[in-house]
């Protein structure tokens, strides 16, 4: 198994896909993070960290292409017939490409808050600021959203399975998130339920977010704890789903 | 002791169409099996059946007597091409073969043995975007050779291939049948498995339309294509011939009789007491035969 995830992971970082994709995304990161530490006037009582931590909602968003990429550049390339020549057992090399997805969502979601957070205090730390929170408040947030990150990346890896197409399953994907869920959120009746639920919502509640960006006001998004817990039902439904396809599928080119 | 390869009562429909129609084969190792056809005719999806990758709708494809899915150690087991283009353009050859290399276990030391093997070392650390065809093709039949399998599955592995390239593969697979492996070679150009194959079958829309070993198709060739006769009596021979109902063409010092055997045509002239220089079978070419088996149907370009 080991080797196996191994050589997901290799196959991965042998891409320039790998780097573009999350460089771009660390380098927007920071220049947001920067920016907004070092030019908004903060109020006294506000969670500075927290809200800093909600621009690694932008690397999640790659975790998620990544997973899709480790499935469905397999098909787009024709990789996967070699892929499952080695491991003929498709629900194994899924499985195997679920574990890689995670364990390097995890990484990367991890170091971004890290990265997130060390500049924070950083540029807070030149203008005299404190982040205002404490060692604890820190080590959720960064937890939670290196969490995040890693089931995002799981969903994604269930998503390439059930859509192999990969120009279709990236796309699918962000219209989705950034798009649908906010529209279908506005209906009345679903206001309370999509921009708690959604996956944008309970990514929101993982990461220790207030809020999630929809909903009324008064909406309060999911603890820490059930968002995780609702994020990893969802990666576990789009992975049965994508399973189900994967074992009933040709694989003719 | 179950067949290297053994196909049974294998089918495939992709919707209306039938891919692979009842088809059954084996293939014993040190053997190795030319599985030829016009395009189209199911060969690939044969070959995928084969290995796990296209289910099949009926019949049963096994490897030593299991699914391909079902073996404890595939690489090992089984190496197969299957056509030039799966690799990912901006990885490197090299590392292709790696990522393999590493799932299945096996060293990077391998990996540079075969890169040195199929002339790729060089090469290798080039992104695979960038590679010809015929590199392709090489680093494909690097990927199989991996794990050292005593069964390989090559599907069309000329396609791409120079005349210095096709001579390779084609010494290379005599070698690896002579070490008692058993491959299972595609091909639509019979010529191509003509100097490899010690058995060949025949498939045409998706069945079998025969199955031999290559010298019985050979000689079922030779007759075909009737006799040549040269020499200073030929005409008389012709005569002869022609006076008996026997289609004969030609001109004074060369003629082409059909339906009768060297023998035949032997013993008239022994029995007239003419001279000939030369009586010798026109073989039909291998082709002839090929179109004859399979309907004259050329497919499509696949």
């Amino acid at each position: 198994m080991t080797r196996l995830v191994g050589s997901e992971l290799f196959k991965l970082r042998t891409t320039r896909t790998f780097y573009g994709l999350t460089l771009i995304s660390l380098g927007l990161i920071l220049v947001i993070v920067i920016l907004v530490s070092a030019l908004t006037d903060f109020q006294p009582d506000e969670e500075v960290l927290t809200d800093m931590l909600g621009a690694g909602f932008f690397m999640q968003a790659i975790t998620l292409l990544l997973g899709v990429l480790i499935v469905t550049s397999e098909f787009r390339h024709g990789t996967i017939t070699p892929s499952l020549l080695v491991v003929p057992d498709r629900t194994k090399l899924t499985l195997v490409k679920l574990v890689a997805a995670l364990l390097i969502g995890l990484i990367i979601g991890l170091l971004t808050a890290l990265v997130i957070s060390g500049v924070t205090a950083l540029v807070l730390a030149i203008r005299g600021l404190d982040t205002g929170a404490d060692f604890s408040t820190f080590i959720e947030l960064v937890v939670g959203g290196a969490l995040a990150a890693a089931l995002y990346a799981g969903l994604g890896v269930g998503l390439g399975a059930l859509i192999r197409n990969q120009v279709g399953a990236i796309i699918g994907v962000l219209v989705w998130l950034f798009v649908l869920e906010g529209l279908v959120g506005l209906i009345p009746g679903l206001d309370d339920i999509v921009p708690k639920y959604g996956l944008n919502g309970v990514r929101a509640g993982l990461t220790g977010a207030e809020d999630g960006g929809g909903g009324p006001d008064s909406l309060e998004m999911l603890g820490q704890v059930p968002a995780g817990l609702v994020l990893a039902g969802y990666v576990a439904v789009f992975m049965v789903a994508g399973l189900i396809f994967m074992r009933r599928r040709d694989i003719t080119a | 002791m179950s067949h290297a390869i053994e196909v049974s009562g294998l089918t495939k429909h992709f919707g209306k169409i039938v891919a692979v129609d009842d088809l059954s084969f084996t293939v014993d190792e040190g053997r190795v099996v030319g599985f030829l056809g016009p395009n189209g005719a199911g060969k690939t999806t044969t070959l995928r059946m084969l290995l796990g990758l296209v289910n099949p709708t009926a019949g049963t494809a096994t490897v030593h007597g299991r699914p391909f899915v079902e073996i404890d150690d595939p690489v090992h087991t089984v190496g197969a091409v299957l056509d030039g283009g799966m690799l990912h353009p901006g990885r490197t050859g090299r590392n292709h073969l790696r990522s393999l290399a590493m799932a299945a276990g096996i060293g990077n030391q391998r990996v540079e043995e075969l890169l040195e093997l199929v002339a790729l070392k060089d090469a290798g650390d080039r992104r695979a975007g960038g590679y010809s065809l015929g590199m392709r093709q090489r680093l494909g039949l690097a990927a199989a050779l991996l794990g050292d399998p005593r069964v390989l599955m090559l599907d069309e592995p000329a396609n791409g291939l120079d005349p210095g390239g096709i001579r390779w593969l084609r010494d290379f697979l005599r070698r690896l049948a002579g070490e008692g492996r058993a491959i299972l070679v595609s091909s639509h150009v019979l010529a191509e498995v003509g100097q490899t194959a010690d058995d060949v079958v025949v498939i045409d829309k998706g069945r079998s339309v025969a199955q031999a070993p290559l010298e019985e198709i050979m000689a079922r060739s030779a007759n075909q294509g009737g006799m040549r006769v040269k020499g200073p009596d030929v005409r008389r021979l012709g005569d002869i011939l022609y006076s008996d109902g026997i289609e004969v063409s030609g001109s004074d010092s060369e003629i082409f009789v059909k339906g009768k055997t060297g023998e035949d045509i032997g013993r008239l002239i022994a029995h007239h007491q003419l001279v000939v220089s030369e009586l010798s079978p026109i073989g039909a070419s291998l082709e002839d035969i090929f179109f004859e088996l399979t309907g004259g149907s050329t497919g499509g370009p696949s």
